[in-house]
């Protein structure tokens, strides 16, 4: 099945037969399924990293678990921009080519960017944890580094919401 | 064009095209959003390559030279600027990506062609801007890993390697560069309405 320029009909054409919405929740499920990936993959990592020195160094247990609360977050971007593209996806009577490429693209944009932030989340966490309980001073450079990746995922969510109105 | 609008066209017409017709009627939306995907993404991986290489090193020397952690937050920042290059490099991506409404009837050929260069152009576009930034976020993520290391053991180097990366993020800039000056062209309403 060919993507054909949809225009090539007159607009006013109402019965044309068209694959644009299998691209619109393309993008639906990359959002969510990718920012899922990162999220989770920043779990884990910072997760077993916890756990290692959660054995001999329990009472900063609860302030280590910053890099698995930022890791969450991406899936809650994935879950934003997922819910807000599943509205604008429509029957393909109504919805345009043009509409089904930039949500998939805009999907795509915020699930490629979560995971990308989650695994350097994940990785950053594993790490600054470990270092945190081995030296008290780590914190506020693993605090600023956690900040600055979970920027990437923001980034790409705002990308994601300007495509999204296209 | 040979037998009038291929959105008409039946399975004969389909199984006589040639490869070139096939990919031709790829539409041209789908090459544009998929380039500016493009650029966004792979920005924003390289970004987040470097950044996670950068700091294992950096939080793994401050435990036990605290001195170099706020200088060396620095790579962290340059690795940054990569994902913003990205970031603007979709904005002005977006901005030229316009809806056709309607095609006049005698230029039909002269309109698609210009929507397909336009499509073209800013899928090539994404490929060059993200696979520039991809790998210089790469670049400035592992000699940012290199100077917090040799940082935490001899002061002096800081600047030295600083100069390295420097030239590393060099690349992120040529690339949004070349993208800027590949997608100028693009305009998908020059010959349509």
């Amino acid at each position: 099945m060919l993507f054909v320029l949809d225009t090539m009909v007159s607009a006013a054409d109402t019965t044309q037969i068209s694959a644009s919405s299998f691209f619109g929740f393309m993008g639906v499920t990359m959002a969510l399924v990718l920012a899922n990936l990162g999220a989770g993959y920043g779990t884990f990592k910072a997760g077993a990293g916890i756990a290692a020195i959660g054995i001999w160094k329990p009472e900063i247990i609860m302030k280590s678990l910053i890099p698995v609360v930022m890791a969450g977050i991406l899936g809650i971007y994935g879950m934003i921009v997922a819910v807000l593209l599943s509205q604008k996806v429509k029957n393909p009577l109504e919805y345009s080519y043009k509409s089904g490429f930039a949500h998939m693209a805009s999907g795509l944009c915020c699930g490629c960017s979560c995971i990308a932030a989650g695994f350097a989340i994940g990785i950053v966490g594993d790490v600054g944890v470990r270092g945190n309980a081995q030296q008290e001073r780590l914190f506020v450079g693993l605090i600023l580094i956690l900040i600055f990746a979970e920027a990437l995922a923001l980034y790409g969510l705002i990308v994601s919401l300007i495509l999204s109105q296209s | 064009m040979n037998w009038g609008n291929p959105y008409d066209w039946t399975a004969v017409e389909w199984q006589s095209a040639t490869w070139g017709e096939r990919f031709m009627y790829i539409d041209p939306y789908f090459w544009s959003y998929f380039g500016v995907a493009l650029a966004l993404a792979t920005s924003i991986i390289g970004a987040s390559w470097g950044i996670f290489v950068t700091g294992v090193s950096l939080l793994g020397s401050t435990v036990k030279a605290p001195r170099i952690r706020s200088k060396n937050l620095i790579s962290v920042i340059f690795c940054e600027a990569v994902a913003i290059y990205g970031v603007i490099m979709a904005i002005i991506m977006i901005g030229k990506v316009q809806t056709i409404e309607s095609y006049p009837e005698n230029q039909m050929a002269q309109c698609y062609t210009t929507a397909l260069f336009g499509g073209y152009s800013l899928f090539w576009t994404g490929v060059s801007v993200g696979l520039s930034n991809l790998i210089c976020g790469i670049a400035v993520g592992v000699t940012g890993s290199g100077c917090a290391i040799a940082d935490a053991q001899t002061p002096e180097t800081f600047v030295k390697i600083l100069v390295v990366e420097i030239f590393g993020s060099a690349l992120g800039l040529f690339g949004v560069i070349v993208g800027i000056i590949q997608c100028s062209g693009a305009s998908f309403l020059k010959d349509c309405l």
